[in-house]
Parts: structure tokens; C-alpha cells; sequence
């Protein structure tokens, strides 16, 4: 078979589909976080640590209490506790965001594989829901609706990102504290707390993603079970320009070719792992360089904010 | 003159404000180490022992520490670089990889006396690494991909496609290692390596005074040339360099090849200087070995000032030598990546409060506009 | 209708005894400085209450103590006969003090009514404040679209959100701050117009701050006037006359022709030409000799596809100075940024001494010898985080340098003898920038712009935010190198500022200059319709 065939078989499969979806699910819960995190004035690189930070603290939860809810509650710590310090250094004691970031995901690296090797975690995937009728649909039934339960949690993620920043007074001066913070703050808005709470948000659902990692696409925890997914996530927000529609049709571009550097090589041997490894970071970039100059970024994007400063 | 003496007084002030914050937060970063290694069970004195001892004071250690430190100095050289110019570019590990294997490529394909390869190798290495920053800077600049988000998923990308080479026999793989378990290039010749130093029964790698002294021409540079003067400035304000015909596409798009081909010459100089743990003069999977992450702390930490990053790589190289001594303790060697991090995330602390600070005087100093 | 007219003056008008406002002893210090020196004020109702000063004589500094933005060291503050602390504006909003912003307070991102619910409490409803926006516009001839995204008005407009931000908290206490920078005088009249409305109908308390004395006494009752961070004086308006008023202001007698610039007197400026810009040592240009710098039919767009400049010509001559007049935000600031290289034209061309400079290569202007002060200093001017030495040569280090390397010894005097030149405030030359208060940023500015012995020299609101005492040595160092023989373009929105220093007036309007005349034949009526985008 060759490799145009081959694709053809991998785009024509459903498990591709349902491989998307597992990925595209985790996308979307670390980008819409980020999301508001960038519509706030942050570009929040630690997602990947706070996903990292999330999918072991969901994974200790269980293994402590063998309880999905417990789990996926102790991972939206994690990835809050992670937000927390990327928050009050970087929007509190002004420290550079990228460097908080880069440390906080160094770290959480290092912390996750040394923890790993002491602690014994056991873990599995939650039960699987299946939504009776649509789960039938050909192609895409399975891959949006059936799953092990904790990923239908986006269902309610997704919309209360949008609620929060275009419908309460907290995602205007969310906005107002991307695109100019000095007129934020003469209009009487705590801009760095904003931007504070906005990346806790971000740590929120990147949380999610780190239980749902556990719980509904991998079943136990290693360190490498992150790997750069995160920093997809916030590609997809650039790719999305910035909207969270166009964020989320990124997590399933995204997605896709994550799905088919597992899926393609059932049908088609031909391309190097390797090259197949890489293949979806190639895609995001290429995507971003596609659209980064032609969508408006929130104007006061990774510019800090300090009072009198311009 | 009574101004001058408070004055002085105030810059002492200063300087005590200083260390005092400083030695907090180490303090506080070692102790929370110490903590995660009492709680899971090991014994945080015997593990600050062996670090210790696995970087100083064990026969032969610091040598080894130097060797470590050359590379990871080296890529905080190129990190300054980009920095200074106001670019964020996070991608060392990945341009180190690729700087290496340019030079793992070209080091069994030319054939000439071992100093005339030695400088070919690192010269290739350069290019590597610069190509590979310059892609991200080519995104930046002409694709609008912020370049801190390119670098990053670039490293992937180059941890990818060195695996590739090195499991092809056309370009890195050894033939002799082909359908072995490991794929790795060939040794390096003996008469291709760079020189040892023995010093009181070290090793001191040549490495080790190549990056010291680029150090310190790249200290000179920026203080005292224009260069350096229009990098800062491109840095600082870029619409005011603008203004001075300091072409953002064009210094900028500099900036980052010349800070890629540091991370290049640091993989080059792994590979031939076969330093700590350095894979033994071979290119094998995973040889970048988190240098490159490692040598971008080192310029942060040191607050992308080249002299401090001499010593800031020193330390980081020590909690990597000694890191191998960990084992004996029983505690998992991988702690000494959480004690780096939490060093680091400590470190970030003092700059920050001591600029908010400053800032805090200044305004209170000045009146506000009216 | 009714209804609407009552909530919308909802203040008690039985308190006509009691001020609205009472500041017993406000004390303010910024380290060393007193910003305010126990400041009493008093604001009644019903009244147009006007604080006059220069700047930096601690008005602004009031008034934010007052809406919550600045807390006092010392002293009260009384609303209504009762004492209050102000923490924070939302503090002040409940209390009824509502504050219309010079600048900064609009998100240009963000729609009409967004902005107007800006920083308020409570939930969001978006029907709510669009209604409410409606009424308000209604009710005050101030009429907008709620929907409209406030990047895309024009300043009049913005002005407009500004004001309907404020008054759809139903202040009691209204603040205007320096309201008329970006308005044409014909705006202005109808802006004071509506404060008697706001004032006269609804018993509420107005203050104008301001350091025009034109406007003061044109729009107040009663004048408070500030210097050095104290009332030195208050007065009824209409007992008060300007020389008396600049007297106060500034602490000594001035002569207001010479530095009517700085007291904002259109009038005065207009009414005598005679010695305009033009002292006896002077050479005016010469019209007929070929232009210094010529732009012809200059066409340029923001990347977001915005018309910044539009068709613009001009010349300037070697040795005139060319004011540009025109209301903020008709593309005075591309003008500036174009000739700073900041600005890449899609037509149209530039040329000096008749030689075209690119507008596509970075630094082309400055090396064909356009020296600029540029609109916002801190954006192109200076390098806030570099040392005054290097802020001196910022534009050539080449200057200090041999083969690339920079020759200390020669910075540091060069830098030297420039501070000393232009008495230049700071600790020495190795000073970091940010340490210089602004008006000696500026000095820094035009010492190093003059240092390269300019063919032009342009001057982008070169006196905003200044002190009178800056203002004045700021005008005269312009008037001085247009006598040695550099052409002037000074680009200001202060009308004042153009009619005191320009040879010729010419006015923009949407990224065009739409009139042109001769300092002596200048018409201020036809001058305003030109700046207003009346075709004359």
C-alpha cells in the first residue's frame, strides 16, 4: 500500500476518530484555560507543567482512594497549585512569565519522574458512557460519545469558558486587562488580579486534562504522558486567533495529526518513526505559520503590568 | 561629602539587602528539598554529601564539573544573546541537538589534520544550532509565530530528527551498529578530540576556558561596543532602534542565528570533548541530555549577565556531576532535577522583589505627571 | 421619559447649604516632594468649579485623591458634610464622583458599551447599559452607537464614551480633566455648553482642571489655582482676569503675549501677529527657496488596514517654522512616526534637500538628517533602562565609537557638555534614564536631536506634560534653530502652541493637511471649521 492509500485508509477509519477525539479532548481542556489566560495578557507556558502536575496528583487521588471523582478532583489541584506559583511570581512579584514558565515546567519534569519512581500508582480508566442513538452515528459517533465518562466533562468546560469571558462583568475586565491594562486600571479594575485569576482558571482545566489523561485516554501515569501536548494547546489559541472557536477547531486540527501519526501506521509502514513522531509539531507550526500574522493578538500580550509603567 | 557617605551607605544597604535575599531563598529552595527527600524516605544530609563529593571534592570531580559547566556556559551565552535583543528564545536543547549532530556528520567526512577538523566540527556545530534558531526566527519575523511558543516545539522536532539521522547509516548511524539494540554514530578519532588540561589530578577540558574566555568577550562586547549597544537598545525599545536604523527583521534575525550557533557549539563541543557523561566521543539517542534546558537556567538565573553565568553554570554543573553519587544513598538520582528547579524558581525571587522595590521608591521619589 | 428625567437627577437638591465636596488639610507626599500641602477645597452644587495650574503644581494629584487612586498622607474628605475615606475609584463612584479621563481610560478593543461598563460592580447586563447609554445621549445631546468599537471613533467621539462613562454612574460630582486637548474649539464650546446643563438643571458639582487660563474663564464660576501642591489663591471667575489668574498660577508677573503659549490663550495669541515667531534676530523662511523637507501626496495604512496618513503634501523651509494644527488623532502621530522611520508609505514620497529618503529602510530619516522629538518620548525618544550618556548618542553610537568599540572617556564628556548645555537635571551622565523627571527627559531629547545638527527638526507635541518654565525654554530652543537655519516642523494639538511659535499654520484633518495661511493671515473662526473638517 502506499502512502496516499494509506492516509486515505487512516483519515477513513473510525478509531483515527476516536484517537482524535482522546486528543483533541486534551487539547481542549489545556486550551481553554489558556485561553483566558492569553485574553488576560498571559502567553501561560507552564500548561504543559500544569497538565503534568494534574495527571500525577489525579493518579496519586486514585491510587489513595479509588475514587474517579476524588481523582479528578486532586488533579485540578495539581494543576492549580502549579497555576498558583506561575501567578503570584509572574503577576505578583513580576518575574518574567516565560521564565516562571520554563522553570515551573523544568521542575514539574523533575518532580513528576522523581515522585513516579517513589510512590507506586495504580490506575485505570474510568467506566465508558456511551450516548444511546448518537453513539451510532457512522465516523464520528463513537469518537464524540463514547467514552469513559470524565471526558464528557468538556461538555461542560468548554461553554463555561465562553460564558465566563463574553457574558460576566470578570471576563470584561479579563479582556480589558489583555488589551490595555493602564486604562483597566484607571477604570478602577485590578489588573494583575485578573490576570491571576485567569491563569488559576487556566491551572482549572489543565487539571481536568491531567486527570483526564489518567483517567479516560492513558489509564496510568508516566512522565512522559504530557510530552509537549501543552505547548500545542497554547498553538492551537495563536492558531484560533485568539477566539475560542478558532482555539478549538485547532485542538482538532491538532489533534487529527496526532491521531494519524498513531493510527497511519497500521495502514501505510513506510514513513520513519521518527518523522512520524514529529509530524504533528511540524502541523503546528506550520498551522501557526499559516495564521499567526493575519489574526490580532490581544494587545498586551505577555507585556507585564505595573502600575505607573509603562 | 556628607552625600557621598550616605550614599555609600545606601549602595552598602543595598548589597546587604541583596545577599541577605538571596541566601534566603536558597535556603528556603534547600530546604524544601531536603523535605521531599526526608519524606519519601531518604536521608537529605547524606544526599547533600554526595553532591558534594561527586562535584568537588571527590578525585577528579571538579574537573568533570568543568567539563560540564563548558556546554551549559555556552548555551547561556547564546540564551544572553537572544535575550538581550528582547527575544525569548527557549529552544536550546533542540539547537544543541542539532548543532551536535551537524558536527557528528562532518567530523567523519573530512579528513585533515585534528586541529583543522576540530574547528571544522565546531564550526558545523554552529551552523547547526543556527539554523535551527533560525528557523524559529524566520517564523517570528516574517510569520508573525511568537518565538517563544517555535522554539519550544521545535526542540521536539530536533529530538526527532536527530533520532531519525542516527538510525540511518547515510548520515550518523555506524555501520558497525546497525540492527544493534542502541543506534549510535561512530568514536570520534583520538586526534579529533579537544584537549585535556591536568591539573592536581583533574581533567580541566579545553571546552571549559573556550566558553570562559567567549564569556568574557561577549561580556566586552555587550558593554562596550556598539553592537552590543544597539542589541540592548533593540531589546529595550525596539521602535527607538528603529528609529536609529536597527532593523528589527534584520538584528533580530542575527541575534537569534548567532544565539542558535552557541547551543550548536556547545553540542559540537559535547561531542568532542567527550566531557561528563558526555557519551563517550559518540552521538547516541538522548545525547543533548538536558544541557540545553540546563544552560538557558543558567543565563536566567544569572540574569542574562555573561560573568555571573560563569559561576551559575558551575553550580548547575556541580548538582549534575554530583548528581551521580546520589544513587549511593539509595535516594533516586532524579531528585537533584527537583533541587534544580526549586533553585531556580528561589532565584527568580530576589530580582523580582528587589525591582518592585525600586520601583516602589522611584514613584514615591518622583512626583506624578500632572 | 419622565421617569428617566428623575433618575437621572438624582441628587438631593436640599442640599444647597451644604458643599458637595469639603477637603479639609489634604497632604500629599511622593518621597521628598509635596504634591499636595494641606489642600482645602470646597465644591458646592450647582456650581462649575474650576482648579487652575501648571502642571505639576499637584492638581491631578488632587484629583485622584479624590476619586480614590491616590490616597492622602494627611487631612478629610467630606461628601455631603459627612467624612469618608476614598480607597479606591469604586469607592469614589458610589459616593457619586465620577471622573472623565484625559487619556487612557478607553480599551480601543473593546465596543462602546463595554467600555462604559467598565470597573463597575455588580452584574453584567449588556441590555441594561446599552439602554442606558441611549438615554444618557438622549438626555445630553451626546448620542453614540453603544455597539461601535471605540478603536474605530474618532476623538470628539471617544471623548464622548468618556463622558457618558461617567455619567451613567449618575455622579453627583463630576471631574473633568483636561477635557479640551482633543477637541476643536467649536467641540469645546458645545462641551462647556453641556456642562451648564449638567450643572444648572441638576444641582450637581462640575470641576474643569485645567492649565488653560481661555478656559477657565470662560467656563467656570469659581477658580481654585494651585502651585507648588498649594491653593494660593480662590476667586470668583468673573471677578478675575487673566493677568491676574497667570499671575497666581505661575507667582510672578509674566507677560502673557510671551508665554501665552503655556496659558493656553488662543485669543491673545491670535489677536496680534506682529511678533509672532518672528523676534528680530530671526530669518523667516523664504517661501520661494526649494523646501528643506518635502512630503508629497503620503499615503500610509496601519497593518489592520486603518488610513493613517492619506494624500499628505507639505514643505518646509530652511529656516520657518511650519505648525501643524489639528485635533488629536487626525494623523498627527504617523506624520511624527513617519518621519522617524517608524512608518513605511504605500504612495507618496519624502524627500529632504530634494533628495528621496526611503520610508521602507529603518533609520533612513535620522541619517538624512531629520532630527525628531517625538509625540510619546518613551516609545522612540529615549531608552528608559539605558544611562543618560547613551540616551545621548542613542541615535549614532557610532559617533563614541572607534572601529565598534565605544570610547568611554568620549561618551562621558560629550554627554557631559551636552547636560551642562541644557541644564540638563540628573546625578551624572551614568544616571539610568527612568531616573530624570520628564521635562528633563525631554531636555535629553532635544539636546541629543539638536547635537546632530539637524536639516529638520520635528517637534510632536514637544511640550506636553511640561511646566510652564519648560514649555517656555522648549519653545524658545525651537525658535533658536529655526534662526540658525534648520526647518521646523512643529505638529501640536495645543492651537495656542502653533499660533505663538509656527511662521505658517497649516491645519489636518483625516491624515491630510486640508488648509494652509501665513501666520499674519490666520483666521481662528476658519481655523477651527479647517480642524473640525469643514470645507473652507
Amino acid at each position: 500500500m502506499d502512502l496516499v492509500s494509506g492516509l486515505f485508509e487512516a483519515i477513513t477509519a473510525s478509531s483515527t476518530y476516536v484517537n482524535a477525539a482522546l486528543f483533541a479532548g486534551l487539547l481542549i481542556f489545556a486550551a481553554s484555560g489558556e485561553w483566558i489566560a492569553e485574553r488576560s495578557g498571559t502567553i501561560n507556558i507552564s500548561v504543559e507543567a500544569m497538565l503534568l502536575a494534574g495527571a500525577f496528583t489525579s493518579a496519586a487521588g486514585y491510587t489513595a482512594t479509588d475514587s474517579f471523582p476524588v481523582g479528578i478532583i486532586c488533579g485540578v489541584l495539581g494543576g492549580m497549585v502549579v497555576a498558583g506559583v506561575q501567578a503570584e511570581m509572574s503577576h505578583r512579584l513580576t518575574a518574567d512569565q516565560f521564565v516562571v514558565g520554563l522553570t515551573l515546567n523544568i521542575l514539574i519534569l523533575g518532580l513528576a519522574g522523581f515522585l513516579a519512581r517513589v510512590v507506586d500508582l495504580t490506575t485505570k480508566t474510568a467506566p465508558r458512557w456511551t450516548i444511546p442513538g448518537l453513539s451510532r452515528i457512522p465516523l464520528f459517533g463513537d469518537a464524540l460519545f463514547g467514552h469513559p465518562w470524565p471526558f464528557f466533562l468538556l461538555f461542560l468546560v468548554v461553554p463555561l469558558a465562553w460564558w465566563l469571558v463574553f457574558r460576566t462583568r470578570w471576563g470584561l475586565e479579563v479582556r480589558a486587562s489583555g488589551e490595555d491594562p493602564q486604562a483597566g486600571d484607571v477604570s478602577g479594575i485590578d489588573v494583575n488580579k485578573r490576570r491571576r485569576q485567569a491563569i488559576y482558571f487556566a491551572g482549572f482545566t489543565a487539571g481536568l486534562g491531567g486527570a483526564f489523561l489518567i483517567f479516560v485516554q492513558v489509564g496510568r501515569f508516566d512522565e512522559g504522558v504530557v510530552s509537549g501536548r501543552g505547548f500545542i494547546a497554547i498553538a492551537a489559541v495563536i492558531f484560533g486567533g485568539w477566539t475560542l472557536r478558532g482555539t478549538i477547531a485547532g485542538c482538532f486540527v491538532f489533534a487529527l495529526a496526532l491521531a494519524l501519526r498513531l493510527q497511519l501506521p497500521n495502514y501505510y509502514e513506510g514513513v520513519p518513526t521518527e518523522l512520524l513522531q514529529a509530524f504533528p509539531f511540524l502541523v503546528t507550526i506550520f498551522g501557526m505559520a499559516l495564521f499567526a500574522h493575519r489574526v490580532r493578538a490581544p494587545a498586551a500580550l505577555a507585556r507585564p503590568f505595573v502600575r505607573g509603567l509603562k | 561629602m556628607s552625600d557621598a557617605v550616605s550614599q555609600g551607605v545606601k549602595r552598602q544597604q543595598r548589597q546587604v539587602e541583596w545577599v541577605g535575599l538571596y541566601a534566603a531563598s536558597v535556603a528556603v529552595a534547600l530546604v524544601a528539598s531536603a523535605l521531599l527527600i526526608q519524606t519519601t524516605g531518604g536521608s537529605s544530609l547524606a544526599v547533600f554529601d554526595a553532591l558534594i563529593e561527586g562535584s568537588l571534592t571527590g578525585t577528579g570531580r571538579w574537573g568533570l564539573t568543568l567539563g560540564a559547566a563548558a556546554p551549559m556556559l555556552l548555551v547561556a551565552l547564546g540564551t544572553i544573546i537572544s535575550a538581550r535583543a528582547g527575544l525569548v528564545n527557549i529552544g536550546q536543547e533542540g539547537q544543541l541537538a542539532i548543532g551536535a549532530a551537524f558536527a557528528v556528520y562532518i567530523s567523519f567526512r573530512i579528513d585533515g589534520p585534528g586541529p583543522f577538523n576540530l574547528v571544522v566540527l565546531m564550526v558545523f556545530g554552529a551552523i547547526g544550532g543556527a539554523l535551527w534558531a533560525g528557523a524559529a526566527g524566520a517564523l517570528r519575523f516574517w510569520r508573525g509565530v511568537p518565538e517563544v511558543l517555535s522554539t519550544l516545539l521545535l526542540v521536539t522536532v530536533a529530538t526527532q530528527l536527530t533520532a531519525y539521522a542516527l538510525g540511518r547509516e547515510w548520515l550518523l548511524l555506524a555501520p558497525d551498529s546497525v540492527g544493534a539494540r542502541n543506534n549510535v554514530s561512530e568514536q570520534l578519532a583520538e586526534d579529533n578530540r579537544l584537549p585535556n588540561l591536568s591539573v592536581l589530578g583533574n581533567q580541566i577540558p579545553f571546552a571549559a576556558f573556550l566558553a570562559v574566555v567567549l564569556a568574557l568577550g561577549l561580556a566586552f562586547a555587550l558593554a562596550r561596543t556598539t553592537w552590543g549597544f544597539r542589541l540592548r537598545m533593540l531589546g529595550k525599545s525596539p521602535k527607538a532602534a528603529q528609529r536609529a536604523g536597527i532593523s528589527q527583521t534584520r538584528f533580530g534575525m542575527r541575534a537569534m542565528l548567532l544565539s542558535g550557533a552557541f547551543a550548536g557549539l556547545a553540542g559540537a563541543v559535547m561531542f568532542a570533548g567527550g566531557g561528563f557523561q558526555f557519551s563517550n566521543f559518540k552521538f547516541v539517542p538522548g545525547f543533548s541530555g538536558n544541557i540545553g534546558w540546563t544552560g538557558l537556567l543558567v543565563a536566567l538565573v544569572a540574569r542574562e549577565k555573561a560573568i555571573p553565568a560563569i559561576l551559575v553554570a558551575f553550580v548547575f554543573a556541580s548538582l549534575r556531576t554530583g548528581s551521580s553519587f546520589v544513587g549511593s544513598t539509595g535516594v533516586e538520582a532524579r531528585v537533584t532535577d527537583v533541587v534544580e528547579g526549586l533553585l531556580v524558581l528561589a532565584l527568580l525571587i530576589p530580582p523580582a522583589v528587589m525591582f518592585l522595590r525600586d520601583r516602589r521608591r522611584a514613584r514615591l521619589a518622583t512626583t506624578e505627571r500632572t | 421619559m419622565n421617569a428617566d428625567h428623575s433618575e437621572l437627577t438624582g441628587v438631593g437638591a436640599d442640599a444647597a447649604s451644604t458643599p458637595a465636596v469639603e477637603l479639609r488639610g489634604v497632604t500629599k507626599r511622593f518621597g521628598a516632594v509635596t504634591a499636595c500641602d494641606s489642600v482645602d477645597l470646597v465644591l458646592q452644587r450647582g456650581k462649575i468649579h474650576g482648579i487652575l495650574g501648571e502642571n505639576g503644581a499637584g492638581k491631578s494629584t488632587l484629583m485622584k485623591i479624590l476619586i480614590g487612586l491616590v490616597l492622602p498622607d494627611e487631612g478629610s474628605i467630606h461628601v455631603d458634610g459627612q467624612a469618608h475615606q476614598i480607597h479606591d475609584p469604586l469607592a469614589a463612584s458610589k459616593l457619586g464622583i465620577g471622573m472623565v479621563h484625559q487619556h487612557f481610560s478607553l480599551v480601543d478593543a473593546l465596543t462602546v458599551w463595554e467600555n462604559v461598563a467598565l470597573g463597575e460592580a455588580g452584574r453584567l447586563d449588556p441590555q441594561a447599559v446599552q439602554h442606558r447609554i441611549g438615554e444618557i445621549g438622549e438626555h445630553y445631546g451626546l448620542t453614540i452607537d453603544p455597539m461601535a468599537r471605540v478603536g474605530d471613533l474618532t476623538a470628539g467621539l471617544r471623548q464622548r464614551v468618556e463622558i457618558i462613562k461617567c455619567l451613567r454612574r449618575d455622579p453627583s460630582i463630576v471631574i473633568f480633566d483636561e477635557p479640551t486637548s482633543v477637541l476643536t474649539p467649536e467641540e469645546s464650546m458645545t462641551l462647556f455648553a453641556s456642562f451648564r446643563d449638567v450643572v444648572a438643571a441638576e444641582g450637581r458639582a462640575v470641576v474643569l482642571v485645567s492649565h488653560k487660563l481661555d478656559e477657565v474663564i470662560a467656563a467656570t464660576d469659581e477658580v481654585t489655582i494651585m502651585r507648588q501642591g498649594k491653593v494660593v489663591d480662590e476667586m470668583i471667575t468673573a471677578d478675575a482676569d487673566a493677568p491676574t489668574l497667570a499671575r497666581a498660577m505661575v507667582g510672578r508677573d509674566v507677560s502673557l503675549r510671551g508665554e501665552r503659549a503655556a496659558f493656553g490663550l488662543v485669543n491673545a495669541a491670535a489677536a496680534d501677529p506682529a511678533d509672532v515667531g518672528t523676534s528680530d534676530d530671526s530669518t523667516p523662511g523664504d517661501p520661494s527657496s526649494p523646501a528643506v523637507l518635502s512630503i508629497r501626496e503620503a499615503s500610509a495604512r496601519s497593518p489592520q488596514g486603518i488610513t493613517l496618513l492619506d494624500g499628505l503634501s507639505l514643505d518646509v523651509h530652511a529656516g520657518e517654522i511650519l505648525g501643524i494644527a489639528g485635533v488629536e488623532g487626525n494623523g498627527q502621530r504617523p506624520l511624527g512616526d513617519l518621519l522617524s522611520s517608524l512608518v513605511t508609505l504605500s504612495s507618496g514620497e519624502v524627500r529632504v534637500s530634494g533628495e528621496i529618503v526611503s520610508t521602507k529602510t529603518p533609520g533612513a530619516m535620522a541619517s538624512a538628517g531629520i532630527g525628531v522629538i517625538p509625540e510619546d518620548r518613551h516609545d522612540s525618544g529615549v531608552v528608559l533602562d539605558m544611562t543618560v550618556a547613551e540616551n545621548l548618542v542613542l541615535i549614532d553610537p557610532a559617533r563614541a565609537a572607534n572601529r565598534g568599540v565605544l570610547d568611554r572617556t568620549r561618551l562621558v564628556e560629550s554627554a557631559e557638555q551636552l547636560i551642562a548645555e541644557f541644564d540638563i537635571q540628573c546625578a551624572g551622565p551614568d544616571a539610568p534614564m527612568w531616573s530624570l523627571s520628564g521635562g528633563n527627559q525631554q531636555r535629553v531629547v532635544l539636546a541629543r536631536e539638536l547635537s546632530y545638527e539637524p536639516k529638520v527638526l520635528v517637534g510632536a507635541q514637544p511640550t506636553r506634560g511640561l511646566d510652564v518654565g519648560a514649555i517656555e525654554y522648549m519653545t524658545s530652543r525651537l525658535r533658536d534653530a529655526a534662526s540658525d537655519g534648520v526647518a521646523v516642523l512643529l505638529i501640536s494639538s495645543e492651537l495656542e502652541e502653533v499660533l505663538d511659535l509656527a511662521d505658517r499654520v497649516a491645519v489636518m484633518f483625516r491624515g491630510r493637511i486640508v488648509g494652509e495661511m501665513a501666520r499674519d493671515a490666520v483666521d481662528v473662526e476658519q481655523l477651527s471649521l479647517l480642524m473640525g473638517g469643514a470645507a473652507v
